[in-house]
């Protein structure tokens, strides 16, 4: 009896002392900022413990502008002339009389953009996102001469819009070498929200690149793309070359010939671009289209510009841009076939349905954005 | 009453064996660890009931325009810029949450300056997911860290 009451005490005992052995070993025993001293030394020679262990290169460097997860902003085009030809069969370079001319007072709309991780990791990462692009016009002093298309009114009262779907793979082959795949399937018309035009004329970009990445500073890339970034769908080899000097305060983004910009970052908060983006879409206007062929607007544009973009809280960006939008291309192509897709290219001859001159304004944007780590 | 003594004993000896359990799960995370990008390597410490990480090693320790030991330039904090990166706590305040997790963290990034919400995920031993977020898990990134022996 005795001796099953000292064990039932060494036992209560045992547990309390148990219990508070990991307490003692809780408590704080340094939080402030001044570290005791480290032989720092001893982390020069480690090995991995997994055997096997592979680095990965990052799809990133030093200092680039930050990527966005969500995006909001306007752009608007101080005025400018336009002038469009009657429908018919023109070849490139023709110079039919224009049909209806006018002024394009305000030209500007909504750019909203979403691009959402699904999977990243240093092994793989995979994005997703969605874009709405909104361009409205407001005309002066239209002009309509006899056999005029009627684009500018179409354009005054529909305006042209665009709904995208876009995906990203950046595959990491190993600490120096990539692969980099980008995707879009954009949706362009004169449609209003939510009729939607059919889906068949959903228009499909690609673009595929290896690159290498041999330091912290400079990732570049060779490649091809399928574009509408000159407004009619394109095949072209694409160069990535994305750099930062040695001092951190100059750099380049370049995916040429979509956009180049020299960077200057004035700290990590606040970067300059100056350079270049080619903008482009195929709009269907389904006013001037039937069933059986689709009359598409191939706006394709270069964007001179200088881009400030800024840190107002937290992961909260701004930016604001400023800039010459020069006209690449408004000219317009039926596709036969219900819509189907074909290739002029540089050196292709097929006709134009018409030939559109547009004036070359000063351009703003801004847009505020929640960026990513 | 002998009944009684024994059968808290027993209570108090199991809660205890369980708290040493989950300390030695939570204690996993203790070590050094390498990023993916092999920049740094990160030592992970327990001080009190948190787990906090600092800078032991960089792959490239000097600032090439200084030719100084690299602070902690970028921090938006001027008072914190001349601090040097090397033992600079760059995780700080995780707790075990159970299940191989670590929450309630931040992890600083001192490329850019900025501090994310950050939860660690122990994949195995001696992986560690860890996942830096803006406000919300799904907007983020997650970085693969390894387990470091030292020799």
């Amino acid at each position: 009896m005795r001796s099953t009451l000292f064990l039932g005490r060494i036992l209560a005992v045992c547990g309390i002392l148990a219990t508070f052995i990991p307490l003692r070993a809780q408590e704080p025993d340094s939080l402030g900022t001044a570290e005791e001293e480290e032989d720092y030394s001893m982390y020069d020679d480690v090995v991995f413990a997994d055997s096997g262990t592979t680095r990965y290169c990052s799809p990133k460097i030093f200092d680039l502008s930050p990527q966005r997860f969500i995006s909001i902003g306007w752009d608007y085009q101080r005025p400018f002339n336009i002038t469009a030809s009657p429908i018919g069969t023109y070849a490139e370079g023709a110079e039919p009389a224009p049909a209806e001319s006018g002024r394009a007072g305000y030209t500007g709309g909504l750019r909203l953009g979403a691009n959402i991780p699904v999977i990243s990791r240093n092994s793989f990462v995979w994005q997703v996102g969605a874009s709405f692009w909104d361009i409205r016009y407001a005309f002066q002093n239209i002009e309509d001469e006899p056999g005029a298309a009627g684009l500018l009114d179409i354009l005054d009262e529909r305006g042209l819009r665009t709904i995208g779907l876009n995906t990203t793979i950046f595959k990491p082959l190993n600490e120096k070498n990539f692969i980099l795949i980008q995707a879009n399937a954009d949706l362009s018309g004169d449609y209003r929200l939510p009729q939607f035009q059919s889906l068949r004329y959903v228009r499909y970009s690609l673009a595929a690149l290896w690159g290498r990445r041999p330091s912290d500073r400079l990732m570049w890339g060779i490649g091809a793309a399928r574009t509408y970034r000159v407004g009619e769908m394109n095949y072209i080899p694409v160069v990535l070359y994305n750099y930062t000097a040695p001092s951190r305060k100059w750099g380049t983004e370049i995916l040429f010939p979509a956009r180049a910009h020299v960077r200057r970052n004035f700290s990590p908060r606040s970067i300059l671009l100056a350079g270049y983006e080619l903008e482009g879409q195929s709009y269907r206007l389904n006013t001037l289209s039937d069933e059986t062929r689709s009359l598409e607007i191939r706006r394709g544009e270069l964007r001179a510009r200088l881009d400030y973009q800024f840190q107002l809280v937290g992961f909260v960006w701004a930016s604001v841009q400023m800039g010459w939008r020069y006209n690449w291309s408004f000219n317009a192509d039926y596709l036969e076939d219900k819509g189907q897709e074909f290739f002029r290219g540089f050196f292709g001859d097929q006709p134009f349905a018409m030939l559109n001159e547009l004036g070359n304004p000063i351009y703003l944007q801004a847009g505020i954005h929640l960026v990513s780590p | 009453m002998l009944l009684r003594i024994t059968f808290w004993a027993a209570l108090v000896l199991t809660f205890s064996l369980h708290l040493h359990a989950q300390d030695a799960k939570a204690d996993k995370l203790v070590g050094v660890w390498e990023p993916s990008n092999g920049k740094a390597r990160v030592k992970v410490e327990k001080i009190g009931t948190k787990y906090y990480g600092k800078i032991v090693w960089l792959r490239e320790p000097i600032d090439p325009n200084t030719g100084a030991a690299k602070v902690d330039k970028n921090n938006p904090d001027e008072s914190m810029r001349t601090v040097p990166l090397k033992g600079y706590r760059m995780l700080k305040d995780f707790t075990y949450a159970g299940n191989g997790e670590w929450t309630e963290g931040t992890i600083y990034d001192p490329e850019s300056g900025s501090t994310y919400n950050c939860v660690i995920k122990l994949k195995d031993d001696n992986t560690l997911d860890i996942r830096g977020y803006v406000g919300v898990k799904a907007l983020g990134r997650t970085d693969v860290w390894k387990r470091l022996q030292i020799q």
